[in-house]
């Protein structure tokens, strides 16, 4: 058997030894092994793909081997247990709604390598280093253990640090420093998430009756799935005569404590309102090619992190919140957009933006139940070409005219076309145009939302009129109107910058003409979540 | 017995108190030096005292207070010659003013 | 009988889907073909949707629904696909009809734009999108089709996008729009969580709106019947530019004429018409409904129609026509009468596309849209002069031309249930005569040429302010006399058939010939026969078109007589009762505001926190720096006292250690 998702996930790694044996002054080559290396992914992702949703549930690709077993004290327990030990498994699978973001993933980043054609300094360790990324963000969203995730949540945050650092614009530094401090933070929180639920829902027994068994921990996603679930699953495992009393079944003040601790390090990434200001910075101060994997990738890790590691593990923590996290994604919404539609600069206005719509991510998440969740993941997909497609744009402008603010920009239709029209494109898509990506999960997750809690529904309806206003506004002032006379001798967009344009495009429109490539695989990923928030109604 | 070890170990933690507060207060890098002669001395007294009046009596006390006035002489041949160096490049013996561990 | 055509409906978006296609991926490499193909492909679905029509109207009258799966999971279930009812039959012919027209018209109209590629695209996406409006068998694909229409509205208004009242007026319409789509949106929300099976087709939607019964069986309450109907109607208000969400109508004059003609006159803003009938069965069940319907349609035919009578833009005016009549429309169907709503809204397609391709040919050749600069030059072009004049007739309800017979359907049904909005009617009626004679008059009617211009170009260089000079205009308009001519008969063409249609569109529902009603609503038709109506509207038009003439007829007394006389309501209309500015002041400037407070806010209190927990960490970590003085003997101090708190722990404490 083939390891398929070992092979996807490290894939770029290929790119990363050969890049090393080139010079560093053989610019040309080393784009091409970027570029070529990025693509290697995007292949096996659609792979992958294609070979996942023939036959449904049985062939979702999956693998797990022992990885890390570290033996804890056993003399102080000797005659009870016969080994007692902390175990991290290499345990990875693309089921559920892994599959979606991880086609978006490689697609994203291969664009995102495509347009870094205009990194021109340090050209080697850069790809290096975006490599090195991608290979962080497939691993988040193919993780299966507590710690394996936790890992590739880390592993991100040291290559995004120094593009962020070493690429930037003027005040890179700062920008990458705020980044690192706040998702530490927010790593530290998680960490602490994951070691509350691993020495609880993440003891096992394994071993004959009679014998005295083994005492394993581990944070294997799925049994601590289980073992949150249901008391009796731990009871079970035990060798001794069945009892009913888990003396690890975690009490509802510690799932709140947890819960608590996972939205607000999911928060952090996502962002959330009050933890939001890094992103402005790293938006502001990052290279394009890297803002177009933040806003489109990274966050979503946020999103994903939330839905698969937070309402997949306590729904009904999560259910009996949904309140408030509703109003949270509704301040998202409300603030975002307010904010976006007085920005100058495009690319705050875009930042913005993004709170506003992983706003509709929660709402989607605090529907708790099927049409929310299909939403919150669609709208995560989407959001994730849309803002991909923006800073692919906002990476030409900058390139060609030096800046992009709003004030300074305009008429730009009558010399750029091509751009301009792309922009148009990202604007209708992200306020939820039909036909295009936005407009389905936008639609899902109020749709869900309603039968959860009318009111906020309704009142996310807002967040659409507002998402057109600040849209509209941007995209307008740049493109339409008279132009300016400096525009006058712009070069016009070559086939080169084209590509990746092309490509984001077609995907935002696939997925509006047929959501179904993304709902068909999640709609098995949130079964399991489903069942258990109707269990506990 | 108990009253013999009891005033030696007085008089080492007297020596070794003496020894701490010119470690501690004195400018000169000579006197503190020789301040912690003084402490080395309270511990080789404690030594002698133990291996004598101690629990179990041993020899192995005493050998360990030759050693240890061994170190101490090297140890003092060493920091007088430091002291000189230092001298040489600053022109003082002033302990205030050496603080190159901050910078 | 088997139905041949029907079953080949879905061919009929295609062509135009096909259009819009071919012509994105050819871009400027179509340039001259470009025309040829929206023409064409217009011109196709527009005979197979005719066809189809007769064959419905002689034969087979079933409702033929084709749906298939568009997206499913867990119990929900979305369904695309096509339905063909008579209501929808027509509704196709009356957009490919105009469509096809708007093409060739606007093949002259466009010759010499660079972009026409890109414009016939666009219409072809337009006319896609407005078919499958039509043929949407259930709310949630008419609501896909609702959007794609409007932002082809908004583009084609922003095709002149170097203007920047174009792009202010294309922002405008979307998000004006987008404030009713968002009323239309909550009610999918309501409907999906409330029918059987979450479905939301309009057969299903019949089944249990059918009586308080069937109803009340489901779950629904009378209120919340109210509720969708009201939010549906939202929806309805923004598209058809009813009061209050009609300021984006007239505005939308900035985009290429033909495409005035086209959506903003007699296809898209009849889509909020064709909503409230399609969706008629939730109406129907709530009295409080129809009454919102019918008295905001009937507030915004009079109160769109007295701002008509005082602009100066040619457009404009016919804009604000445009609202009106949208307004008796909705009247009509507020009042019940879903065949006399769909009925004007059929002739008025007509006529007013009729009216602004006319307007179009004149701008075409004149270069201004005000009509007093326009000033009586028009009637050099006879055949867009004698159309005009026809399709203003129409409008303004003379007997027999087409908008006579709608006319009259709606106000013989008010006169029947509610003498208020009667009243309402009929002075819209008078109200519409006159500015429409004013149009003309002012347009076409050459005497009152160079004498009198000056006055009324002063006249309205003294309303407008600085914005023009009049001096200037009227040279022009005195070198340029001469070379006014006729448009090419690419355009004419489709006057002269439009001018046909609003001539005999009206005898289709006659009070003498009624199975009109019966074949489009399924029921019954009754005597709408009513002489006092009848009488009483061909009165109030004739002398609505008799004051026009004698204010601004060739021997008229001018505008500035009674304008001056009644200063202040004059500049209330002329300002369009200041709709606009009371929005930018309480909703535009109030966001503003806020979005600064708040960005304000973000920076320096939410980032001014962060900041602090940051710089207090530093100014933390600082202070014990201080410690680090590097000099050895504290070191050694420090070291002597943590040892004796250690100790003394020890002793305090540790007592059993010890």
């Amino acid at each position: 058997m083939v390891p398929w998702l070992t092979l996807l996930m490290f894939s770029p790694l290929v790119g990363v030894l050969l890049l090393s044996f080139v010079p560093h002054n053989r610019v040309k080559l080393l784009r091409c092994i970027g570029i070529a290396t990025a693509l290697l992914p995007l292949l096996l992702a659609l792979f992958v793909y294609a070979n996942a949703n023939v036959g449904g549930q049985e062939n979702n690709l999956t693998e797990r081997y022992n990885w890390i077993s570290i033996p804890l004290n056993i003399e102080a327990m000797q005659p009870l247990l016969q080994s007692w030990s902390f175990q991290i498994d290499y345990h990875l699978s693309i089921g559920g709604l892994s599959l979606p973001l991880v086609v978006m993933t490689a697609i994203v980043t291969a664009m995102a390598a495509w347009a870094s054609l205009t990194i021109r300094q340090r050209v080697k360790s850069y790809y290096i280093w975006f490599l090195l990324l991608e290979v962080g963000m497939l691993g988040v969203f193919m993780a299966r253990d507590l710690f394996l995730f936790f890992l590739f949540f880390e592993w991100t945050l040291v290559p995004m640090f120094f593009l962020i650092g070493i690429w930037g614009f003027a005040k890179r530094e700062k920008a990458a420093n705020r980044f690192l401090v706040y998702n530490g933070l927010g790593s530290a929180l998680l960490l602490i998430a994951f070691l509350i639920l691993t020495v609880t829902a993440g003891l096992a027994v394994h071993g004959e009756a009679g014998a005295s068994p083994y005492l394993v921990y581990s944070g294997d996603l799925e049994q601590i799935i289980r073992q949150l679930g249901d008391a009796q699953s731990f009871v079970n495992t035990l060798p001794g005569p069945a009892s009913s009393f888990n003396p690890f079944y975690l009490s509802e003040a510690w799932r709140t404590i947890a819960f608590i601790l996972l939205l607000v390090a999911f928060g952090i990434k996502l962002p959330i309102f009050p933890f939001h200001t890094w992103m402005l910075r790293v938006h502001m101060e990052a290279p394009t090619p890297v803002v177009m994997l933040h806003s489109g990738v990274l966050l979503k890790m946020g999103a994903y992190g939330l839905i698969q590691f937070g309402v997949a593990l306590l729904p009904q923590s999560f259910a009996s919140w949904s309140t408030v996290l509703a109003i949270i994604g509704l301040v998202n919404i409300v603030y975002g957009a307010l904010l976006a539609f007085v920005q100058k600069e495009l690319r705050l206005l875009l930042a913005y933006s993004s709170i506003s719509h992983m706003g509709f991510v929660l709402l989607g998440i605090a529907a708790m139940n099927d049409i929310g969740l299909q939403g919150a993941v669609l709208q995560m997909v989407s959001h994730g070409f849309i803002s991909a497609l923006f800073f692919l744009v906002v990476g030409c402008l900058l390139e060609r005219t030096g800046t992009s603010r709003i004030d300074e920009l305009g008429g730009l239709a009558k010399r750029l076309p091509f751009l301009s029209a792309v922009l148009l494109l990202a604007g209708l898509a992200s306020l939820g145009l039909p036909g295009l990506s936005g407009f389905m999960a936008e639609l899902l997750s109020l749709l869900g939302l309603y039968g959860q809690l009318p009111w906020a529904a309704i009142a996310g309806g807002i967040g659409i009129i507002l998402s057109a206003v600040y849209v509209l506004r941007g995209v307008l002032e740049i493109t339409y109107g008279p132009m300016d006379k400096r525009f006058a001798q712009l070069k016009g967009t070559q086939a080169v910058e084209a590509v990746p344009a092309i490509v984001l495009t077609l995907a935002i429109i696939l997925i509006g003409v047929m959501p179904t490539f993304v709902t068909m695989p999640v709609e098995q990923g949130i079964e399991h979540i489903i069942h258990s928030i109707q269990a506990g109604r | 017995m108990s009253s013999m070890l009891a005033s030696y170990l007085t008089l080492a933690a007297i020596l070794f108190c003496i020894g701490l507060y010119g470690v501690l207060t004195k400018r000169s890098a000579v006197i503190v030096l020789l301040s912690i002669e003084l402490m080395l001395n309270a511990v080789n007294l404690n030594l002698i005292a133990f291996s004598k009046y101690g629990v179990v009596p041993s020899l192995k006390g005493q050998v360990f207070s030759l050693f240890s006035i061994a170190i101490a002489a090297a140890e003092v041949a060493v920091g007088i010659a430091i002291l000189i160096a230092l001298y040489r490049n600053r022109g003082t013996t002033n302990v205030d003013e050496f603080n190159e561990l901050r910078n | 009988m088997e139905s041949v055509y029907a079953q080949y409906v879905w061919a009929v978006p295609i062509f135009p889907l096909l259009t819009f296609l071919l012509l994105t991926l050819a871009r400027s490499a179509a340039k001259g073909a470009a025309a040829f193909v929206g023409v064409g492909s217009s011109l196709i679905a527009c005979v197979l949707s005719i066809l189809i029509l007769l064959e419905r109207l002689t034969a087979n009258t079933d409702v033929y629904t084709v749906n298939f799966d568009w997206l499913s999971f867990g119990a929900v279930q979305f369904e695309l696909g096509y339905e063909l009812t008579n209501l929808n039959a027509l509704m196709l012919v009356i957009v490919t009809v105009v469509s096809t027209l708007v093409n060739l018209y606007a093949k002259g109209y466009m010759a010499d734009d660079e972009r026409q590629s890109v414009f016939f695209a666009y219409i072809g996406l337009f006319t896609f999108s407005m078919l499958g409006l039509v043929l949407s068998p259930n709310l949630l694909q008419l609501y896909i089709f609702w959007e794609l229409v409007g932002v082809c509205s908004f583009l084609l208004i922003g095709f002149w996008y170097e203007r920047s009242s174009a792009r202010a007026a294309a922002k405008k319409a979307f998000i004006m729009t987008r404030i009713g789509d968002v009323g239309l949106l909550i009610a999918i929300l309501i409907l999906f969580w409330h029918m059987p099976n979450h479905a939301l087709d309009f057969q299903t939607i019949a089944q249990v709106f059918a009586s308080a019964d069937t109803m009340s069986q489901y779950g629904i309450s009378a209120g919340l019947a109210t509720w969708i109907a009201s939010l549906i109607f939202l929806g309805a208000i923004g598209k058809s530019g009813q009061f209050p969400l009609h300021t984006w109508l007239p505005d939308a004059m900035e985009g290429p004429t033909p495409i005035s003609a086209l959506i903003h006159a007699a296809t898209m803003v009849a889509a909020g018409v064709y909503l409230v009938a399609r969706a008629f069965d939730i109406f129907q069940v709530s009295q409080t409904a129809l009454l919102i319907v019918a008295s905001v349609g009937g507030f915004t035919a009079i109160f769109a129609a007295t701002i008509a009578i005082a602009q100066r833009d040619m457009k404009r005016i016919l804009a604000y026509s445009t609202v009106s009549q949208l307004g008796y429309m909705m009247l009509a169907l507020g009042l019940g009468a879903v065949t006399a709503g769909i009925f004007h809204l059929f002739t008025h397609a007509f006529f007013k596309a009729l009216l602004f391709l006319g307007a179009g040919s004149v701008i075409h050749a004149v270069h201004t849209q005000n009509i007093f600069q326009i000033d009586g030059r028009g009637h050099n072009m006879k055949i867009t002069a004698w159309t005009f004049a026809i399709g203003a007739l129409a409008l303004s309800g003379v007997p027999p031309l087409s908008g006579f017979w709608s006319k009259d359907a709606i106000l013989s049904v008010a006169w029947e249930s509610n003498k208020l909005l009667f009243v309402v009617g009929i002075i819209t009626a008078f109200l519409t005569a006159f500015y429409m004679s004013r149009l003309f008059f002012m347009a076409f009617t050459g005497a009152s040429a160079l004498s009198t211009s000056e006055t009324a170009v002063e006249a309205s260089g003294a309303a407008d302010g600085a914005r023009r000079k009049p001096d200037a205009s009227s040279i022009v308009h005195k070198e340029t006399e001469s070379t006014i001519h006729e448009s090419p008969a690419v355009m004419t063409i489709p006057l002269i058939v439009l001018a046909i249609l609003a001539v005999v569109a009206g005898f289709v529902y006659t009070p003498i010939n009624s199975g009109f009603e019966t074949w489009l609503t399924g029921e019954a038709a009754g005597d709408h026969t009513n002489w006092i109506v009848i009488i009483l509207s061909t009165i109030v038009a004739l002398s609505g078109i008799g004051l026009g003439y004698v204010v601004y007829g060739p021997n008229g007394v001018r505008e500035d007589r009674w304008s001056s006389v009644l200063k202040p309501l004059y500049h209330l209309i002329e300002r369009k009762y200041y709709v606009d500015e009371l929005y930018t002041l309480f909703f535009v400037y109030p966001l503003k505001v806020l979005g600064k407070v708040l960005y304000v806010f973000d920076r320096y209190i939410i980032d001014g926190v962060v900041r602090c927990t940051a710089s207090c960490t530093v100014q933390f970590g600082k202070l014990f720096t201080r410690v680090q003085n590097g000099q050895l003997q504290s070191y050694g101090l420090l070291s002597l006292y943590g040892f004796s708190a250690l100790l003394l722990l020890l002793l305090l404490l540790g007592k059993g250690l010890w």
